[in-house]
């Protein structure tokens, strides 16, 4: 058997730049069946590919359709790894609704989120893009869910962040808000009273962890 | 004055006018909300914003109907009104117009090809054909085709809307990426235009994403090497987020320089995207004029 059809970390990677959602989910399959922790393929493998894929896209060598089947890929394995890490990691850290505000199709950022978040043992509602913001409320309610994400790419989009804020408030739901996009910054996300932001997806796990145990990172 | 685009391209360079979204929110409408709502419900604001760009010289006025395609207005919450929404939006232009032509506004559908999304060329094709047939019937001189962002798509759209035998601009939304210049699928400046006027477009050009400044260098390299008359549609500047909202940070003299400059390099039709305003335009009237 070639080297490139074992399930290293490298292989995983590797599928995920490539956006081959077939051999990602091989190979998450193979690491399972000989006794990889499920969040090591994730951190090691899988994740460093999505990152890759992303710093392709931001350098100018990747385009969207190339970010979407990477995305895809890394949905592959995970759909594959995600059971067997919640029955390894026992409850979940935390619930969360997230989604890219309306108006807004961008995917990438806020599935990468997702996924992260996911693998660090968050029980995750991915309620994809172009969300109204009733959507976010009304999951949030449903799931009683503890923090509520909202992506938004576009400077025209934005405000649906701000009144994301409000909504929940006037709900009376106590989810806190975290939010994140190309044009989000810390004086934004405190001028809208959300309660975190994030710059990229591996700080977006981190100010999570922080806003649910209350600790600030 | 002629109602046909061709004549008035013989003669000179046609103006087009600036941003109508962005001025629409300018006036109160919400953000997230499409514009067309405000053809339906506040005809009198769209109409003053066409009027302000007649007013200020435009040779060319965009009707409300950028996101008026079939599963466009679906998804903004107006499915089934592509009728009504398209003769509304050619009526309020044209009672403002004045001796400007009416253009036809085309945008993407928001229905992406795969692996993005679940497109079809036959569902996205009766979509434009839709739009295309109501904008005829209800008189427009020309369509403008702008802000598209993937080929396929804007293939699709430049093929319905060329069946009318109108006038037809087509402008895609390039960004200059460390390779080249490119939209955000990887479709090249070159010959993505070059396939767009072959499909039948009058004209082809730019618009939207960025700023006069970067759109220079963009215009230059098509210009050096496709021959067909060429459209140029630059943002305001960039956006910036305060407190009163999104504002853009470009002022009308500049604007209307950089403009004149690609006019230099060989654009035909040039005019305002995002940001810009009845006041960028009177300016550039006034430096077209000048020569």
């Amino acid at each position: 058997m070639s080297n490139e059809s074992q399930p290293t970390p490298s292989a995983m990677s590797e599928a995920v730049v490539a956006g081959d959602a077939e051999l990602a989910r091989r190979l998450a399959r193979q690491a399972l069946e000989q006794g990889m922790p499920p969040l090591q393929a994730i951190e090691e493998g899988f994740v460093v590919g999505i990152r890759r894929a992303g710093q392709l896209w931001e350098e100018g060598d990747y385009f969207l359709p190339e970010l979407v089947t990477s995305a895809e890929a890394m949905q592959a394995a995970m759909a594959v790894l995600r059971p067997a890490l919640q029955r390894g990691a026992g409850g979940s850290v935390g619930r969360v609704v997230i989604g890219t505000v309306q108006g807004d199709i961008h995917d990438i950022g806020k599935t990468l989120v997702a996924t992260l978040l996911s693998a660090n043992g968050f029980e995750v509602s991915d309620e994809g893009s172009d969300v109204p913001v009733e959507r976010f409320v009304e999951r949030a309610r449903e799931l009683q869910a503890d923090l509520v994400c909202a992506s938004a790419l576009l400077t025209t989009t934005m405000a649906a962040q701000r009144d994301l804020v409000q909504a929940l408030a006037r709900a009376g739901l106590s989810a806190r808000v975290l939010v994140g996009g190309a044009p989000v910054t810390r004086a934004w996300a405190e001028q809208i009273g959300a309660a975190g932001h994030a710059d990229s997806a591996v700080a977006a796990v981190e100010v999570a962890r922080s806003l649910i145990s209350g600790v600030q990172p | 004055m002629t109602r046909d685009l061709l004549q008035r391209l013989e003669r000179g360079v046609v103006l087009l006018d600036g941003g109508l979204g962005t001025e629409l929110i300018a006036m109160g409408l919400a953000q997230g909300q499409a514009p067309e709502w405000w053809v339906l419900e506040r005809p009198e604001q769209v109409q003053q914003v066409h009027r302000a760009y007649a007013e200020a010289g435009s040779d060319v006025i965009h009707a409300c109907t950028f996101g008026a395609t079939p599963l466009k207005l679906h998804s903004a919450g107006l499915p089934g009104r592509c009728e009504e929404v398209n003769r509304r939006a050619v009526e309020l232009a044209r009672a403002a117009a004045g001796d400007a032509l009416v253009a036809g506004d085309i945008g993407p559908t928001g229905v992406m090809f795969p692996p993005m999304g679940e497109a079809t060329v036959e569902q996205l094709a009766a979509s434009y054909e839709e739009q295309v047939g109501h904008l005829v019937r209800a008189g427009v001189d020309l369509l403008s085709i702008e802000t598209m962002f993937d080929l396929r798509e804007a293939r699709v759209a430049v093929q319905a809307a060329a069946r009318s035998g109108l006038p037809l601009l087509a402008c895609m939304t390039f960004e200059a990426r460390k390779r080249g210049v490119f939209t955000i699928m990887g479709d090249a400046l070159v010959p993505s235009l070059r396939s767009l006027h072959a499909a039948g477009a009058t004209a082809v050009g730019l618009n939207c994403s960025v700023d006069s400044s970067h759109m220079i260098p963009m215009l230059r390299e098509a210009a050096a090497q496709l021959r067909c008359p060429l459209v140029a549609q630059p943002n305001a500047g960039q956006p910036q987020i305060g407190a009163a909202g999104v504002t853009y940070d470009a002022t009308p003299e500049p604007f209307a320089a950089d403009l004149m400059q690609m006019v230099r390099d060989g654009a035909r039709v040039i005019g305002g995207c995002c940001g810009s305003t009845p006041e960028f335009i009177r300016v550039a009237r006034r430096a077209l004029d000048e020569g």
